[in-house]
């Protein structure tokens, strides 16, 4: 099989790869917000829960999650295993990425000062209007960074799919590499991840130099 | 005169302290009032609770005969949100730390709240804006964001910021103690200015010279409670108060 | 600096250790998810056919015996790295592994890939695999055989091509959920996989047949030579067979034992 080849069928699983990326972005990013708000929530109940669900989900193997996700309910309740791996695969990187996610995001609006909270409520913004005008652009430009080094992690993180039958870019080149007995897929998998990340440094460069106009 | 604030028998107390005890207050309209006294007297606290920052535990808050707040057997109830957010129009609030919005230019800072909270017209706003940055000397500077001016400038963005929004009357905490003292002149012409043209103003200030020049009214606080009010030169050329007294000898030494 | 320093520290004394254990140390690499050849038992204890003969043949050499388990997709990178030294693990003797200069021992197990499916699945000949989903273990022959001598079977299923699982134990999970109709698999492993999860059948045929054998790194003949000169010890005293009645094996695929005639 020759270089070309390996490239070319290792492209397949490029699109499956790309969806788990861009799914994960789609769904962790906003239910990261929805954790962060219940994490700071007053209701003691609420936040515990949520705490809870945080250091779980943060202090457990992504791998596990995955197999929980995609398994557990056929051994835990005797239920069927999705047919289509990437629900299963969605949900975990989902509940596991918004887990850190919310970390970030909840760093971030704690760092705002109350300043800016009682200036809007004096000038008469709704509690709406404040986190949506004021609050939230300072956040996202104090927390692109980390979120940076999440979206890096996400992208070698797509690769952990494989381990519930998944068949992304790194799958597909195992299995090349298998039957060729060669480590090329490696090395082009390697290669498929560092173009990917530096994409996407790219573009998360672009949008920390957008806001960059005010400290 | 119309009464345009009515504060009476205020308390507020954090935890165990006791912050403001039995405190009444009124402010008529085109007047201005100063509040001084020692740190921890309670001055600050009184502006917040004035401007719906804090909540007090008890008496009455009362704009332009609207009730903020209605003493109810010793517990203050305060109206619904909708009638609060009416009352906040009729004031605004000039912080010690400007509080600028960083992320809007000084000429969004200025028209975003009208815009948003009083559905006015845009253009007519800008020009309103405009009109206050050319009275604050800032006209220049309109496209320029916060953190490219120094902090007097950025005082004077945040007044005409307050003052965008017609407020009946305007409230100052410590407009200049953040500020470098060569740059405090340049807020205290601000105040000076709109006390000519008859605004109605609240001013918590460590300047007692200014306080003398420009205000109506001088109320001496210490310990939550009004230790001396009256005519600024009586008070604070002729105390009568031993407290007083020892406040202002104070201020003199240093 | 310090964080430099202590790293070399640390790779010096790995390979240290390395070369010290290496003097009377036979490191065994396994599957350790390969039942009945090398498995963990319900003691926690590594078990199966391939194990126990390792282990007699080490303790007839005496050499002490170190079981590494490896990631099965880079057993022989793990190899090559020295991080055991032979693969033993029910493993298919492969023309390429041979091409790329590694040392194979004489096949000790012929082996047969065969189809397992759930009852109800409607499937009854490898035919009847057409637009199914079909499962195989990533790097295993039977992955290697679907995507070489039995493409044109593998082009019928589900997809274009079977789809990969991790383990064989996901593989009967799936296959007993549900998730997919059938696995190609080897068929001492199939039959393991019956015990584990009810429904299970095999269907009588042959997708291909093929040896198990031991790899080692290029240039260990000797090492190779050595082992299987233990191998035939224990066919001819007995154990060769005693053990596979042990794990269920199938005295018919013993292929080191004196054909009757």
């Amino acid at each position: 099989m020759t270089i070309l080849t390996m490239i070319a069928k290792m492209s397949e699983g490029l699109g499956r790869t790309c969806a788990i990326f861009f799914l994960t972005l789609l769904f962790s990013l906003p239910l990261g917000m929805l954790v962060a708000l219940l994490r700071m929530s007053k209701n003691r109940a609420v936040s515990t829960v949520t705490k809870v669900y945080i250091s779980v989900l943060r202090g457990t193997p992504l791998m596990l999650q995955l197999l929980a996700v995609t398994y557990g309910p056929f051994y835990l309740f005797g239920l069927g295993v999705a047919r289509e791996k990437l629900v299963p695969v969605i949900i975990a990187f989902a509940l596991n990425y918004a887990a850190y996610f919310a970390e970030i995001y909840r760093g971030g609006i704690e760092s705002i000062g109350r300043g800016q909270y009682e200036a809007a409520e004096v000038l008469g913004y709704s509690r709406y209007q404040c986190f949506l005008r004021i609050i939230l652009p300072q956040v996202v430009k104090r927390i692109l960074p980390s979120v940076t080094n999440e979206v890096v992690t996400l992208v070698k993180d797509t690769s952990m799919a494989f381990t519930v039958a998944y068949q992304e870019m790194f799958t597909i080149g195992k299995q090349i590499a298998n039957s060729q007995t060669s480590f090329m897929p490696f090395v082009i998998a390697g290669v498929f991840y560092f173009l990917f990340n530096a994409a996407v440094a790219f573009v998360m460069g672009a949008f920390e130099k957008r806001l960059s106009y005010y400290r | 005169m119309s009464k345009l604030l009515e504060i009476n028998h205020c308390r507020k107390r954090f935890d165990a302290t006791r912050v403001l005890e039995d405190l009444s207050l009124s402010v008529e309209k085109g007047q201005v009032l100063s509040i001084i006294g020692p740190s921890g007297s309670g001055k600050t606290t009184l502006l917040r609770c004035a401007t719906l920052l804090e909540t007090m535990d008890g008496g009455d808050l009362i704009y332009l005969g609207n009730y903020a707040a209605r003493d109810e057997g010793g517990t203050s109830v305060y109206a619904p949100p909708a009638e609060l957010q009416r009352i906040r129009g009729m004031f605004g609030l000039v912080f010690q730390n400007f509080n600028l919005f960083p992320h809007y230019s000084v000429l969004k800072n200025v028209t975003e709240p009208p815009i948003l909270v009083q559905h006015r017209n845009p253009a007519e706003v800008r020009d309103q804006a405009m009109a206050l940055l050319e009275q604050m000397g800032l006209a220049d500077k309109a496209d320029a964001y916060p953190y490219q001016l120094s902090g007097g400038q950025q005082q004077r963005v945040s007044i005409a910021r307050a003052l965008a929004l017609n407020p009946k009357i305007l409230f100052f905490d410590e407009p200049t103690s953040a500020l470098d003292p060569e740059l405090t002149g340049e807020i205290l012409r601000v105040i000076r200015k709109l006390a000519e043209e008859k605004m109605t103003m609240v001013i918590v200030t460590h300047e007692m010279m200014f306080a003398r020049d420009v205000s109506d009214w001088v109320v001496f606080m210490n310990e939550g409670v009004i230790v001396e009010q009256g005519d600024p030169r009586e008070v604070i050329d002729h105390p009568t108060q031993e407290r007083t007294i020892q406040f202002l000898r104070r201020l003199q030494e240093k | 600096m310090m964080k430099k320093s202590l790293a070399l520290l640390l790779a010096l004394s790995l390979v240290l250790a390395a070369s010290l254990a290496l003097a009377d140390t036979f490191k065994m690499g396994i599957d350790a998810e390969y039942p009945p050849f090398s498995y963990l038992d319900d003691n926690g204890e590594y078990a199966g056919f391939d194990v126990e003969m390792c282990k007699a043949v080490c303790e007839m050499n005496g050499w002490d015996l170190e079981i590494v388990p490896v990631n099965w997709d880079f057993k022989l990178n793990s190899l090559d790295s020295g991080e055991h030294d032979c693969v033993w693990s029910g493993m298919t003797i492969l023309d390429s592994m041979k091409e790329a200069g590694y040392v194979l021992s004489f096949p000790y197990y012929d082996n047969t890939q065969v189809v397992l499916t759930k009852e109800g699945n409607g499937i009854a000949t490898t035919a009847d695999l057409a637009g199914k989903r079909v499962a195989v273990q990533l790097g295993t022959s039977g992955q290697e055989l679907l995507e070489n001598d039995q493409s044109a079977l593998s082009a019928t299923f589900e997809g274009g091509a079977a789809v990969t699982m991790e383990n064989f134990n996901i593989c009967g999970t799936e296959l007993a959920a549900g998730s997919v109709d059938a696995v190609v698999i080897d068929l001492p492993v199939a039959q393991t996989l019956q015990k584990k999860f009810s429904g299970l059948v095999i269907l009588d045929e042959n997708l291909g047949s093929e040896q198990y054998g031991i790899c080692f790194r290029s240039g260990d003949d000797a090492l190779c030579a050595q082992v299987e000169e233990g191998i035939m010890k224990l066919v001819e005293d007995g154990t060769y067979l005693s053990l596979a009645e042990k794990y269920g094996l199938d005295p018919n695929v013993l292929c080191l034992l004196p054909k009757a005639e």
